[in-house]
C-alpha cells in the first residue's frame, strides 16, 4: 500500500516462566499504518498489547515476525518510533522545559534550536509560563501534555501512545481527546494508540483494531467512516454508535456482528 | 515586590521554628547551672555551664582552637577519602555482579572490627603522623556513604529506564542523567550521616598515637581531672559537627533544587535571571 509507514507481519512473542514453561503473549499479530494516521488497538487489559508495543520500540525482541519502518527493519533497535508509557515518566529533577527536550538531547542534537522550538510549542501545548516550573507544579492533564510534547519532539515517523489517558478524571480526559486529535491533525503526526476505552478509540481513530485476550491477535478492524474534522458532538451521533457497536461486538468475541476483515 | 515580602515572612517564621528548640536548650542549661549549685557538685565532675563558658573565653581561642584546626583537617581528609572510595565501590558494586558477590560481604564485615581497636596498628604502619587518623577517619565514613549510595542508585523504577532504551540512551546517559539524580536523596543522607562520623573518627583516632588534635587534648585533659576544658573542647567540637553538617545540608538544598524549591531558592534564582517571572517558580502542589 502506498504511504504506508509501519508494517508488522507475523509476530509471535512469548514469555519463559519457571511454572508454565513458554506463555504465548503475542500470536500472530499483523498490522499495517498508514502515513498521518491513527489507529487504536483496543482490548481487555493484559492481553498483551503493551508487549506489542515494546516489541514495535525495540525494546523486546519477538519470538518470530517481522516490524519495519519506513521499509527498513528495526527488530529489536530502540530509538526509532517515539513512545509515550502509560505513566507520563517526567523526570522529577527537570524543568518542564529540560523535560521535553530529553529526547534531541540524548541523541547529541544541538540544544539552541530545539529549545527554541520547544519554547514556541509550550504555548500550543498549553504550558505557556511553566517552562521553569518543576513537574510536581503541574495537574495530571498538564503533565500528560507535557509528556506528549515529549514525545513529539523526538520526532520520529510513527507515535506511540499507551494508555496516555488511563489516569485522568473523565472530564479532563475528554478535553484532551479533543485536544490530542487537534495536535495529530496540526503536527501531521502518525500515531497507535492503545486504549481499552471504546469511545476514546472510535472518536479518535481512522481504523481501530480489536485484540483478542491472550495470547493477542486480532479478531478485526473496524474503519471509521467519521468526518475528518470532529468536534466533540459526533460522539452523540448515531453513526458513532454504530462504529461503537461494532467495536464492542467483536471485543464480545462475536465474529458474525461486522464484515471486518481480519 | 511581593517575592520580597514572601522571603520577610518565610524568614520570621523560620525564627519561629529556631526558637523552640533554643529554648529548650537555655531551658536545660538553666536546669544544669542550678542543679550544680544547689547540689554543690565538684567542678572536676561536672562543671557548670557559666564555668565552661568562661574557660571557652580564655582557653578557647589560644589552646582549643589550634588543635580543633588539626582534627578538621583530619576530618576533611578523611570524608573526602570515604568519598571517593564510596563513588568507586558503589559503581562497581552496581555494574559488577562478581564484585557485588565477591567483594561486599569482605567490605560488610570488615566493618563489624571495631576499627578504632586497628588505631595502634596502623601507627606502627604509617608512622607518628596524621596519616593513621585520616585512614580511621575514611574507613569510619565510607561504609555508610557506600550503602546510602547503592540503595540510592538501584531504587530506580524499571519503566524509566525502558523509556530511557526507549530513546537509545547510551548507558554513560542513563546512569548521569537518570541513576544519577534519582539517587541524590539517599546519596546526601548518606553524606550527611557520614559527616557526623568523620568527626568523631577524627577525634577517638587521637586518643592513640597522636600528640595533637582536639581528641588529644580531651584524652589530656581528662586525665588531669580537667573537666571544664574538656567540656569547653566538646562544645567547640560540636559547634564544628553541626557546622560540617549543615555546609553539606546547604550543598544538598542547592543540588536539588526540584525538592528545595523554597522562596530562598527562587530569590536565588531571580539573581540569576532577572527576566524570569516569578510566577514561573515552581512549588511543591500542595
Amino acid at each position: 500500500m502506498d504511504g504506508v509507514r509501519l508494517q508488522i507481519s507475523g509476530l509471535h512473542c512469548g514469555y519463559m516462566t519457571p511454572d508454565r514453561g513458554l506463555v504465548p503473549a503475542v500470536e500472530g499479530v499483523d498490522l499495517a499504518l498508514n502515513r498521518n494516521e491513527f489507529v487504536s488497538i483496543i482490548g481487555p487489559s493484559g492481553c498483551g498489547k503493551s508487549t506489542l508495543f515494546n516489541i514495535i520500540a525495540g525494546l523486546l525482541k519477538p519470538t518470530s515476525g517481522e516490524v519495519a519502518l519506513d521499509g527498513k527493519e528495526i527488530v529489536g533497535r530502540p530509538g526509532h518510533v517515539a513512545y509515550m508509557m502509560q505513566r507520563d515518566l517526567l523526570l522529577p529533577w527537570r524543568t518542564i522545559l529540560d523535560n521535553v527536550v530529553l529526547g534531541p538531547e540524548l541523541a547529541g542534537k544541538p540544544m539552541e534550536p530545539v529549545r527554541n522550538r520547544a519554547l514556541a510549542l509550550l504555548r500550543r501545548f498549553g504550558l505557556e509560563g511553566y517552562e521553569n516550573s518543576y513537574p510536581t507544579a503541574l495537574s495530571g492533564g498538564m503533565r500528560q501534555r507535557a509528556a506528549l510534547l515529549r514525545t513529539i519532539m523526538c520526532e520520529r515517523s510513527v507515535v506511540l501512545l499507551d494508555e496516555p489517558f488511563g489516569a485522568l478524571d473523565a472530564l479532563t480526559r475528554a478535553t484532551m481527546h479533543e485536544w490530542l486529535l487537534g495536535i495529530q491533525r496540526e503536527f501531521q503526526q502518525t500515531m497507535i494508540l492503545i486504549t481499552h476505552d471504546p469511545d476514546e478509540a472510535v472518536y479518535l481513530s481512522d481504523r481501530v483494531y480489536v485484540a483478542t485476550p491472550r495470547p493477542m491477535s486480532f479478531a478485526g478492524i473496524v474503519p471509521i467512516t467519521l468526518p475528518y474534522d470532529r468536534g466533540r458532538d459526533v460522539t452523540m451521533t448515531p453513526e458513532f454508535a454504530d462504529h461503537k457497536r461494532q467495536v464492542l461486538a467483536l471485543l464480545r468475541g462475536d465474529k458474525g456482528a461486522t464484515d471486518a476483515l481480519h | 515586590m511581593n517575592a520580597q515580602k514572601t522571603n520577610h515572612a518565610s524568614f520570621l517564621s523560620r525564627l519561629g521554628d529556631a526558637a523552640l528548640p533554643l529554648g529548650i536548650v537555655v531551658a536545660l542549661l538553666a536546669i544544669w547551672e542550678a542543679a550544680v549549685h544547689l547540689l554543690q557538685i565538684q567542678p572536676f565532675v561536672l562543671p557548670a555551664p557559666t564555668e565552661i563558658f568562661k574557660e571557652l573565653m580564655i582557653s578557647g581561642p589560644t589552646v582549643i582552637l589550634p588543635q580543633l584546626h588539626v582534627t578538621m583537617a583530619e576530618t576533611m581528609a578523611g570524608y573526602l577519602a570515604a568519598i571517593v572510595v564510596a563513588a568507586v565501590l558503589s559503581v562497581l558494586i552496581l555494574y559488577s555482579s562478581a564484585f557485588r558477590r565477591g567483594v561486599l560481604p569482605l567490605v560488610v564485615a570488615s566493618q563489624t572490627i571495631p576499627i578504632i581497636t586497628m588505631a595502634p596498628v596502623l601507627v606502627i604502619w604509617f608512622g607518628y603522623n596524621s596519616l593513621p587518623r585520616i585512614i580511621i577517619t575514611a574507613i569510619v565514613a565510607f561504609f555508610p556513604l557506600t550503602i546510602a549510595a547503592v540503595t540510592g542508585l538501584k531504587s530506580l523504577e524499571p519503566h524509566f529506564i525502558d523509556f530511557f532504551r526507549s530513546l537509545n540512551a547510551t548507558p554513560a546517559q542513563i546512569f548521569f542523567k537518570l541513576r544519577l539524580p534519582v539517587a541524590l536523596p539517599s546519596i546526601f543522607g548518606g553524606l550527611k550521616v557520614a559527616a557526623t562520623l568523620a568527626v568523631i573518627g577524627a577525634t577517638i583516632s587521637e586518643w592513640v598515637g597522636a600528640s595533637q588534635g582536639i581528641g588529644y587534648l580531651i584524652a589530656q585533659d581528662t586525665a588531669l581531672l580537667n573537666t571544664t576544658r574538656v567540656f569547653a573542647s566538646l562544645t567547640v567540637l560540636g559547634i564544628a559537627g553541626m557546622a560540617l553538617f549543615g555546609l553539606v545540608g546547604l550543598i544538598e538544598r542547592l543540588s536539588m533544587p526540584w525538592i528545595y524549591a523554597r522562596p530562598t531558592m527562587a530569590w536565588l534564582r531571580a539573581q540569576r535571571s532577572p527576566q524570569s517571572p516569578a510566577a514561573a517558580v515552581a512549588r511543591p502542589r500542595q
